[in-house]
């Protein structure tokens, strides 16, 4: 991972995480407070619950006891219900008095427990239900909700029982009122807020804790039916979270859109930052590079006080002294060179001189034989002597081509490419291709040294194929503002480490009847023309050379 | 002042009249003629008084989509002043001549009838034997198929194995279209204007014949508004309203008659063998609505028309729907009081079980949902007496084959009537027609 990288992630970490930890737990906070907030208004909503319901049975045992003192009065209700008078009358009683009491249920029964008139259900007289007074004394404070049968549907009533004596018989009156969708739904101030009754019976149960708070009141119930006995139901109240689910929502998305944003500046910040520090020390790696690549004439030139400024001027005390040693090591090696040289020369001369003064040896003997054996002894060795002095005719040149005297001119990279190539192909040996940048800045350097670098190098490339079927490449372009790139690739058999290692030695050569002087020459050339040489290069698969020169032609 | 003594008399020969007139099966019949001042089946209240106008307050709706066969007291009262059949028949049972003055026996086993001399539509057309044919084509096919013109005023009709007072059925009442398309146009002694601009919901009926007969005018009132009816110029109150009769019984100048038992409420429960009712203590029913009410029940030979269709081609059916397929719930007509107090009174008793509940519908919608058959139970209310039961089969569902008729109760009304007030008869099928003058 690059430091650039390492410098945006940390940059966007420190300033995301605690933004949104910060986020998290302002959450946590806001739900935390609201639930509460909820969790009190839905208590204060029971106790008014309660209290209303305890109002409610207040009212419904007042209501009752006018009844009770009504009927005593009533002389057609005695008469009915004792003398056996008027039937549809005493039918009938219940309806009127609870429309006139304001009640929404009532059942007047008998001793037995036998209807004997019913207000919200006039039909079901004569039948028998003395469970539900009984039950009904038995709840506590007197008051139940009860299921009130009506031909219709059956209603939930909150009820309550009171007693009446007409000439020594016992009457019941059960008396209530509804508890239906609107009773509830007054006892609600809003929305969000439901009341809910949930009898025995009722097996499901519609209340989710993780979307409502809820509390419940304790209301006892008054099961109707063969087992008649009362069962607990419950007053449920119940707040939705769908508000603050949505107060969530908006925050989280508020956070959202903060914590892109954040992280944004940041991402800028950081890019920022980061090509601020980075690019210094991109710029010493390069220069590193070079140096690298025995380019011991840059610069690690900085006038900055900080760490950077200290590392260029350390790395250009570090660059002149690798100059110093390098130009030590260039004497030593040019000396070691001329020792080899002279011994080479030395070797080679006497290896051209010793056939020749073998010649002369045996003139010296033909001439002291005669003129015509001296003829005959030329005539049979002149070929040796034309072979010994075109040895030597070549031992020259090739001596001479170890340093050449290069000229300082402008210079058509591109001209002496097509030239060298056009030359180099008319042979024949392989497929050449060119691949010249367009209008490229000519360099400063001697053409010929520049044809010799090239016809080294791409005669290295051409015997690299070694007659297997592949291609040279000769490309030219640009290299930075001035510079010229001049690279020659092969896909011939390319180099071992070993081999890369000695290919810059002199007269190191892999093939039969090379001088192995080649690339040290060109090594030589490219450097006194002040560019660079690399290789890249992979055993099987080819070599490519490249060969970068100032720029300064102009 | 009418003596007391004179209304005790009169009611009690009323109700000795309705005894006496207990329906048949089959009416044989009778010789056209009444018997000269028999009064057996006239409505008086001390000696009539000529009078412009009339007013009759009924508590039901009359609706002309009707006419000219009632469904209700209300327009059997009104109707019975606006058309009429061949023939009527009196309290008794006694024929007599409607439209057709008088009628015998002709070959062929058939009826030969010929029409009153007088006998005009409201728009002053006389009453022809092809008016006849015309107005039984729209009613009764099969009895128009085998009907013979054979003069102006004359035609046959076959001697079937109904009985001849079937002719009598108001639903054989001889009427024709009406060009607005409102009340058709009848024969009767009266015939429907209009109406009063001053009193939009006011009825008026006027004399074909300007001689002697009132105008007539129908106000319909709610059932709480009986008494101030009462109050008012009503000349007839037919209602049966508890309050409004015990209201009327304390006013010295109207007289309480109650009418015939002509109706009865039954249960119809789809599907064949199932004692919806069996086990329920029926009697109780009686207390259960508020009107004039007593236990279904038949003097007559037989059984209540509606419980032996057979002759009728209606057999035994099959129940396809099935209880699971039905709602269990009692249906009745929303605006009847009486099948409502009956149909909370059999939840009451647990008709259908635990569970099942009372269903008022509209009147439209209960015509609907009777037809269809897809509740438990409905409570309906049947004529008590019908002229044709075959005919009057076609008023129940189609379903009755497959279902069981529980008779709940029969019910009537009562005419509070203005005493002094013209002279009105009574027909076996409970409708009251004023008397000529």
């Amino acid at each position: 991972m690059t430091f650039r990288a390492r410098l945006l992630l940390g940059f966007g970490a420190v300033v995301l995480v605690p933004l949104t930890v910060f986020g998290w737990r302002i959450r946590a906070v806001m739900t935390n407070r609201v639930t509460a907030e909820y969790q009190q208004r839905v208590a204060a909503l029971v106790s008014v619950i309660r209290a209303d319901l305890d109002r409610q049975s207040a009212g419904i045992a007042l209501r009752l006891g006018a009844l009770r003192d009504a009927i005593v009065q009533d002389n057609e209700f005695r008469r009915a219900t004792v003398q056996g008078g008027d039937r549809s009358h005493l039918l009938d009683y219940a309806g009127d008095a609870m429309r006139l009491a304001g009640l929404a249920l009532l059942q007047i029964q008998d001793e037995t427990g036998r209807i004997v008139s019913s207000g919200h259900f006039r039909n079901e007289y004569d039948q028998s239900d003395p469970a539900l007074p009984r039950l009904l004394a038995a709840a506590p404070a007197g008051t139940a909700l009860v299921e009130a049968r009506t031909a219709e549907a059956p209603f939930l009533a909150l009820a309550r029982v009171d007693s009446v004596r007409v000439r020594g018989r016992l009457f019941t009156l059960v008396g209530g009122m509804a508890v239906d969708s609107t009773f509830l739904a007054r006892l609600t101030p809003d929305s969000e807020l439901t009341v809910e009754v949930a009898l025995p019976s009722d097996t499901s149960s519609a209340v989710d804790p993780a979307t409502q708070v809820v509390s419940a009141l304790d209301v006892p119930f008054v099961m109707a039916g063969d087992s008649a006995r009362l069962l607990p139901a419950r007053i449920v109240v119940s707040h939705s979270l769908a508000s603050l689910a949505a107060l969530r929502r908006g925050v989280a998305l508020s956070f959202l859109v903060a914590v892109l944003v954040t992280g944004l500046i940041a991402l800028l910040l950081a890019s920022w930052l980061s090509t601020r520090i980075s690019r210094p020390l991109t710029e010493l790696a390069a220069k590193t590079a070079d140096v690298d690549m025995d380019r011991l004439d840059v610069v690690f030139d900085s006038d900055r006080p900080d760490e950077i400024g200290a590392l260029s001027r350390l790395l250009e005390a570090m660059t002149e002294r690798l100059r110093a040693g390098a130009a030590r090591l260039r004497e030593a090696e040019r000396r070691l060179a001329m020792g080899d040289l002279a011994r080479q020369v030395n070797h080679d001369i006497k290896n051209g001189l010793i056939p020749m003064r073998n010649v002369f040896r045996h003139f010296a003997q033909a001439a002291g034989e005669g003129a015509h054996q001296l003829a005959a002894a030329f005539q049979d060795r002149q070929a040796t002597v034309e072979s010994s002095i075109a040895y030597l005719e070549t031992l020259a040149s090739n001596y001479a081509r170890l340093y050449p005297q290069p000229a300082r001119e402008s210079c058509d990279v591109n001209a002496v490419v097509r030239e060298t190539v056009k030359r180099v192909g008319e042979t024949g040996q392989a497929d050449l291709r060119l691949e010249l940048g367009e209008a490229l800045r000519p360099v400063r350097t001697d053409p010929l040294v520049l044809r010799r670098i090239l016809e080294n190098l791409i005669g290295n490339a051409v015997d690299s194929l070694a007659a297997r079927a592949g291609n040279v490449t000769v490309s030219t372009g640009a290299n930075g503002a001035a510079g010229v790139r001049i690279t020659v690739a092969d896909t011939g058999k390319g180099m071992t480490q070993a081999e890369l290692n000695r290919a810059f030695d002199d007269f190191y050569t892999t093939k039969p009847g090379g001088t192995g002087l080649g690339l040290s020459i060109v090594r030589r050339l490219v450097l006194d023309a002040n560019g660079t040489l690399r290789v890249e290069t992979e055993p099987g698969a080819g070599s490519r050379f490249i060969v970068d020169l100032p720029g300064g032609g102009a | 002042m009418i003596p007391r003594h004179r209304c005790v008399i009169f009611a009690a020969l009323l109700a000795a009249a309705c005894r006496a007139g207990a329906p048949r099966a089959e009416l044989p019949l009778p010789p056209p003629a009444p018997a000269p001042g028999d009064t057996t089946c006239t409505i008086a209240a001390g000696r009539a008084v000529a009078r412009d106008t009339i007013t009759f307050a009924v508590t039901d709706p009359v609706d002309p989509g009707h006419a000219p066969l009632p469904r209700n007291d209300a327009e059997r009262l009104v109707f019975g002043q606006l058309y009429e059949s061949l023939i009527r028949v009196d309290c008794q049972g006694r024929a007599l001549p409607g439209l057709a003055a008088t009628w015998e026996q002709a070959a062929g086993d058939r009826w030969a009838f010929t029409l009153r001399d007088n006998a005009r539509f409201w728009d002053g057309a006389p009453v022809t034997a092809r008016d006849v044919l015309a107005s039984f084509r729209s009613h009764d096919a099969t009895l128009a198929a085998d009907f013979t013109v054979t003069g102006d005023r004359t035609f046959t009709v076959p001697a079937s194995a109904a009985p001849f007072q079937r002719l009598a059925d108001q639903a054989l009442a001889v009427t024709k279209p009406a060009p607005g398309g409102s009340w058709p146009i009848g024969t009767g002694r009266y015939w429907m204007t209009s109406g009063d601009p001053a009193s939009p919901d006011m009825l008026v009926a006027q004399p074909m014949a300007r001689a002697g007969y009132p105008v007539v005018k129908v106000a319909t009132v709610p059932a709480s508004a009986a008494r101030d009816a009462l109050d008012g110029e009503a000349g007839v109150l037919v209602t049966d309203d508890p309050a409004a009769l015990e209201y009327a019984r304390t006013l010295a100048g109207y007289a309480d008659l109650p009418l015939e038992w002509n109706r009865t409420y039954v249960l119809l429960a789809p599907g064949r063998d199932k004692p919806v009712v069996g086990d329920l203590r029926l009697e109780s029913l009686r207390e259960a609505v508020r009107g004039d009410a007593r236990p279904a029940e038949w003097s007559g030979p037989g059984r209540s028309w509606f419980t032996d269709l057979e002759p009728c081609g209606v057999s035994a059916g099959r129940d396809t729907l099935g209880a699971a397929g039905r709602r269990r719930r009692i249906v009745y007509k929303q605006s009847d009081r009486s099948a409502a107090d009956l149909a909370a009174r059999l939840v009451g008793l647990g008709a259908l079980g635990r569970g099942a509940v009372a269903a008022g519908v509209p009147a439209t919608a209960f015509e609907s949902a009777l037809r269809a058959g897809s509740d438990a139970a409905y409570v309906v209310e049947l004529r008590r007496r019908v002229y044709d039961v075959c005919r009057a089969a076609l008023e129940l569902p189609p379903w009755i084959s497959a279902a069981t008729v529980a008779p709940l109760l029969d019910v009537r009304s009562h005419a509070v009537v203005r005493r002094g007030l013209t002279r009105m008869t009574l027909d076996w099928d409970g409708t009251l027609r004023l008397s000529p003058p």
